[in-house]
């Protein structure tokens, strides 16, 4: 009798060790799940990528056939100043946090025309300074007056005549002129397909930075298991 | 998406690109081509006339510039600078590797997953508990 109630207790402490020694697996399991989803999320995304880029390059393709050769190729890209109308705006994060997860956000058509924003580094406001010294005196007061009537908000202004609408048709309608005025329906579409690239690629860079950070999460916890 | 106002910040930066003609093309039509006051850009088209010196002087340039966010490689572009790419580790710019027209995605030659290919295959989790 004595030994049969020994023998529960032991197979109770064994129970309750092996429950304990779960819960300290447990964390280490999340982590490891957490990467595996991120890939197969990467892996999921880069697939909708290859497809969105087929479509891109069928457009394009056609275009092509439409338009001529000559007149969709790299010898009639813009190569006189001018700055990016899409951009991606990168949030670094939590400077406390161990685990830097650096998150991206597209911004897609913002006004070539008044530029107030500046990429990290204000390489942006370098070239302008530049800019401003090479131009004359006159065109320069002008600039700087121009800039000082169409602040940020011109982008959201309802009464503005650039309205957001307008500003997108004419970023658009600028970023095709390098091929003609006159453009193929197919190269507009071509013009679409690489937009919704862009949106894939803002999830692709996403999904990676936090696949990056659970696989460094993981080997840190693989280096404290070691000790 | 498109009546949504943009509104610009300061943490906005380029998307350089190392890339056939088409899809560089592509990517231009999408607004994302800059030239700067130098007449320097932010792509790099890849040709049968490029070597593979000016591809890793253009992928060296662009992963140090600090208003890059991001660098677009075509994966078979990739494979020619393979080491220059697996060695590079910094958080931003974020190097993406794209399939190109006549060269499909291959996860087995993308960086990211080769790094983490490696945990599982060299030691697993499960076996570090042991």
């Amino acid at each position: 009798m004595e030994d049969s109630k020994h023998q529960d207790v032991e197979i109770e402490e064994a129970q309750v060790e092996s429950s304990c020694s779960e819960a300290q697996l447990l964390p280490k399991d999340e982590t490891v799940l957490e990467l595996l989803d991120s890939i197969n999320n990467y892996l999921l995304l880069m697939d909708s990528l290859s497809s969105k880029l087929r479509d891109g390059w069928f457009e394009l393709a056609g275009a092509r056939q439409s338009m001529g050769s000559s007149r969709v190729s790299s010898a009639l890209f813009d190569l006189k100043y001018h700055h990016a109308a899409t951009l991606m705006e990168v949030d670094h994060g939590d400077a406390d946090s161990n685990l830097k997860q650096p998150h991206f956000t597209l911004h897609k058509w913002l006004s070539t025309d008044n530029q107030e924003f500046s990429p990290e580094g204000g390489k942006f406001e370098e070239d302008e300074l530049l800019q401003r010294k090479s131009s004359s005196p006159h065109s320069t007061e002008e600039h700087q007056e121009k800039r000082s009537e169409n602040g940020p908000e011109v982008l959201s202004s309802p009464s503005s005549p650039y309205t957001p609408n307008s500003n997108i048709k004419k970023e658009r309608a600028k970023s095709l002129s390098m091929f003609g005025t006159l453009v193929s329906p197919k190269l507009r579409d071509a013009q679409l397909s690489f937009e919704t690239v862009l949106e894939t690629l803002q999830e692709v860079a996403n999904v990676r930075s936090s696949m990056l950070a659970a696989y460094e999460q993981v080997l840190k916890e693989i280096e404290i298991s070691k000790i | 998406m498109a009546n949504r106002a943009q509104i610009p910040t300061n943490n906005s930066a380029l998307i350089a690109m190392i890339a056939d003609e088409d899809t560089i093309t592509g990517f231009l039509l999408a607004g994302v081509g800059n030239v700067d006051i130098r007449r320097k850009t932010n792509y790099l088209i890849v040709d049968s006339k490029t070597t593979v010196k000016q591809i890793e002087d253009s992928f060296k340039e662009f992963t140090a510039r600090e208003d890059i966010a991001i660098v677009l490689v075509s994966q078979y572009v990739a494979n020619m600078i393979r080491f220059l790419v697996d060695s590079y580790n910094k958080p931003i710019p974020a190097i993406l590797e794209i399939p190109s027209k006549d060269h499909p995605y291959d996860p087995a030659h993308d960086s990211v997953l080769s790094r983490v290919k490696y945990l599982f295959s060299s030691e697993s989790v499960a076996s570090d508990r042991r």
